[in-house]
């Protein structure tokens, strides 16, 4: 089941370590996996949530980096070369870090593969780790050519806590799409009426050990037991990661 | 004449501690650190403090009411939308410095609407409904933003924002606040005579001279000013208004006049205090992340609001 | 901007009422001149027009002229001493000695430490009496400064009044009580419904006063209700 991830952890273990005097600090919970994937022994700080098993897929690889709370004195006290962060989260900060010339690099999340792609090879660039960068892009594009793209796609909806779906053009969807199903959320919010009315083939849930699952209260319901089901780890799902091929291949058997 | 002067002793001190004190540890830190991120915050704090303690002063006594704060006229609402707007739109992303001139510009749309609704001779009442009709417009299109938050980071950190903090405050954040801020404290502080006078009442104060309208056209100007740019640069501070004059009002007397100039000094001390606590528990407690400085106020204001409250009592 | 002004043909309608009917009426220096007559009659409202306070007419000057609102309150616990002080307001200094007289004059040199939120209502009328009397204007303008208080206070205020209309100052009041007036004015002027029906001195004015609260004079001299 976690053959994807296996894959990219194998990396971390067979390639000798990226640039040891590169001093990286993370601010984001999706840069954190990001930078421990390509250039762990850079990462000199990383955000709060990183060693969270239920937000992160890399939480016990951020064991032995330490933490940094989103404040600019504590980041100028690591003495970084690179911030890494994504957009909202520590707008003062990364301003604050910025007028005070510190490289601060501040990426969009990818919603969908070409972008994770192009986001893998952006920081393989920054962080000097082109060769680790490349591989990840070749695991995780052989996972998703194993995938069945069947011509009439079932259709699927991803169901996290409180009835919300991720929406048509996010993540979620672009992972239902490679998983070959067709993503039947129309808007962000979806009732147990909608689901009863028009039931998708698949439900897909995120779930974390610990992650209050109340997405089940609603799945309860005995006229949903018909609706085939699938669990996911939740953090494969949060962040445009690789981690997100090895979603939807969990999602295609 | 009780005078503040002895209280010029105790905010330097408090200056002091502030640039000693920071997330990073107490002692003297990086020069970087000293005077690109403890400095700003330092005056930041002052400013703000000193402009919503004397906005609150000005208001209470312009309205004759001790429940006045700088927020009632619904101005530092307006500001903190436009902040939120260039926040989720994004533009703070590009260009910094976006987000504080978009609150100063809400300050300013809030400014305008306000004077319009109130009339063309705004008296104490009108002013009143119509802060209020600004403030919960403002707030409903605030929760109305909240809801289209873009992810849950934007969520999360529009949420802290709104309650306030002056963190990783630049220098840059200083020059913008620093213009509107001071004008509106100069403003205020030469409507003294013309708040004695408003204790008798509005027309009574109109046969001693004092122009009533523009005396209450001013103190809707100077707060906008103080207040507004406050609220665009740090969010949703508040108490500090509303409690400094009631403090002193029990002190050095009930003339409002007499309480512009201590509101100020004693706002900027108070809310200084207010942020070290914030940077002490981070420090000593297990957190993450500093609490908002508008949560410490508000937890140190609402005592003092029951001590207050009960001196009413007797 | 003069002294009192004087209005003359002066009609006022507010809220669709006629407040004020074709009314002449020129202050008189000197005098204690009393504005009485039923509610509603426009007494107030007069006043106001001669402090210039209505919009429309022009406002007096406000060193020369100063004016006393009915049921004058402050809205913070000022000392006596504070209130007295916001007379000078107008000629824009901080000068004692004439805050001083009026404490004096109104009897209020050992009160004046003391918050007037704490000082019984006839103490506290006369500091806003005192107020009107810092300012050293040329003209006073008094609504009711005698209501709700008791007869000895009332009378107290009235003899500091006359006394100072006696001393060259133009002094009109506005009073509920006739009786008041026959005692310390030197000019009686009743209103009824707007309009001015009588305007003399107090004794002579006084059956046109009557008429207009409902009463009349019989034979023995005592005042009697009109038949319906």
């Amino acid at each position: 089941m976690k053959r994807a991830a296996l894959a990219f952890l194998l990396l971390l273990l067979t390639r000798p370590q990226a640039e040891a005097s590169l001093r990286v600090v993370s601010l984001n919970l999706c840069t954190d996996q990001m930078l421990l994937l390509l250039a762990p022994g850079a990462a000199v700080g990383l955000s709060p949530l990183a060693r969270d098993p239920s937000l992160s897929a890399m939480a016990s690889e951020a064991a032995h980096v330490p933490l940094v709370a989103p404040s600019a004195e504590m980041v100028l006290r690591l003495h970084p070369d690179l911030v890494l962060t994504e957009p909202y989260g520590a707008t003062a900060t990364v301003a604050a870090l910025h007028a005070l010339g510190l490289k601060v690099v501040v990426l969009d999340d990818p919603t969908n593969f070409p972008q994770i792609r192009a986001t893998i090879i952006t920081l393989a660039t920054l962080l000097d780790a082109r060769a680790r960068g490349a591989a990840l892009i070749a695991a995780m594009d052989r996972t998703l050519a194993g995938l069945e793209h069947p011509a009439d796609p079932r259709t699927a909806i991803v169901l996290e806590p409180r009835g919300l779906t991720a929406g048509p053009h996010s993540l979620a969807g672009s992972v239902l799409a490679a998983a070959g199903y067709r993503d039947a959320a129309r808007s962000v919010w979806i009732s147990l009426e909608g689901l009863i009315a028009h039931p998708p083939d698949l439900l897909v849930l995120p779930e974390a050990p610990g992650f209050p699952s109340l997405a089940t209260r609603l799945l309860d319901d005995p006229a949903l037991a018909v609706i085939a089901r699938r669990p996911v780890p939740a953090s494969w799902m949060i962040c445009g990661t690789p981690f997100a091929a090895a979603a939807a291949q969990m999602i295609d058997r | 004449m009780k005078s503040v002067r002895w209280a010029l002793p105790f905010l330097a001190l408090l200056c002091l501690l502030s640039l000693l004190l920071g997330t990073s540890g107490f002692g003297v830190p990086m020069p970087v650190i000293l005077w690109q991120l403890r400095l700003p915050r330092t005056l930041l704090a002052l400013l703000v403090g000193g402009g919503l303690g004397i906005s609150g002063a000005a208001l209470q006594g312009a309205l004759r009411n001790p429940l006045a704060d700088p927020g009632l006229l619904g101005i530092s609402g307006m500001a903190a939308l436009g902040a939120v707007i260039a926040f989720y739109w994004g533009l703070a992303a590009g260009f910094a410095p976006a987000l504080p001139l978009f609150g100063l510009l809400g300050a300013g749309l809030g400014a305008a609407a306000l004077l319009l609704f109130a009339g063309r001779a705004p008296t104490g009442p009108a002013l009143i409904l119509a802060g209020i009709g600004l403030s919960a417009a403002a707030a409903a299109l605030l929760a109305f933003a909240l809801a289209l938050a873009p992810n849950t980071y934007a969520l999360a950190e529009l949420t802290f924002w709104l309650l306030g903090g002056v963190a990783d405050r630049t220098l840059a954040d200083c020059l913008l606040a620093a213009p509107p801020i001071l004008l509106g404290m100069l403003v205020l502080l030469r409507l003294g005579p013309n708040l004695d006078a408003l204790t008798l009442g509005e027309e009574t104060a109109s046969t001693l001279g004092v122009p009533v309208a523009s005396t209450l056209r001013l103190v809707a100007l100077g707060t906008a000013l103080a207040a507004g740019a406050a609220a665009a640069l740090t969010g949703g501070v508040g108490f500090v208004g509303l409690i400094v004059p009631n403090l002193l009002r029990g002190w050095m007397g009930e003339r409002p006049g007499t309480l512009l100039l201590p509101s100020l000094i004693l706002g900027a001390a108070l809310l200084l205090a207010s942020d070290l606590l914030v940077r002490l528990s981070v420090l000593v407690l297990p957190l993450h992340a500093e609490p908002p400085l508008g949560v410490l106020t508000a937890l140190i204001g609402a005592p003092f609001l029951v001590v207050i409250a009960r001196r009413w009592g007797q | 901007m003069g002294t009192v002004i004087g209005v003359t043909n002066l009609s006022l309608r507010l809220g669709g009422r006629s407040v004020l009917d074709r009314v002449d009426f020129s202050p008189a220096r000197g005098q204690l001149t009393a504005l009485a007559g039923p509610n509603g009659a426009g007494k107030s409202t007069l006043l106001k027009a001669l402090c210039g306070l209505l919009p429309g007419l022009p406002q007096s000057d406000p060193r020369r002229v100063a004016y006393l609102a009915q049921g004058a309150r402050a809205s913070w616990g000022l000392t006596v001493e504070e209130i007295v002080s916001l007379g000078r307001i107008p000629h824009g200094d901080r000068a004692r000695e004439p805050v001083a007289r009026a404490l004096a004059l109104c009897g209020l040199a050992a009160l004046a430490g003391q918050r007037i939120d704490r000082l019984s209502g006839g103490e506290a009328r006369r500091a806003m009496l005192a107020r009107v009397f810092a300012t050293e204007p040329e003209a006073m303008l008094l609504d009711e400064p005698t209501a709700d208080l008791d007869p000895a206070a009332a009378f107290a205020i009235m003899r500091i009044l006359q006394e100072t209309a006696r001393a060259g100052r133009t002094v009109i009041v506005v009073l509920h009580a006739i009786e008041l007036a026959l005692r310390y004015a030197d000019r009686l002027v009743v209103m009824d419904r707007g309009r001015i029906i009588g305007d003399g001195t107090p004794l002579t004015v006084l059956p046109a006063a009557a008429s207009a609260f409902g009463l009349k004079f019989g034979q023995d001299g005592l005042p009697h209700l009109l038949p319906e």
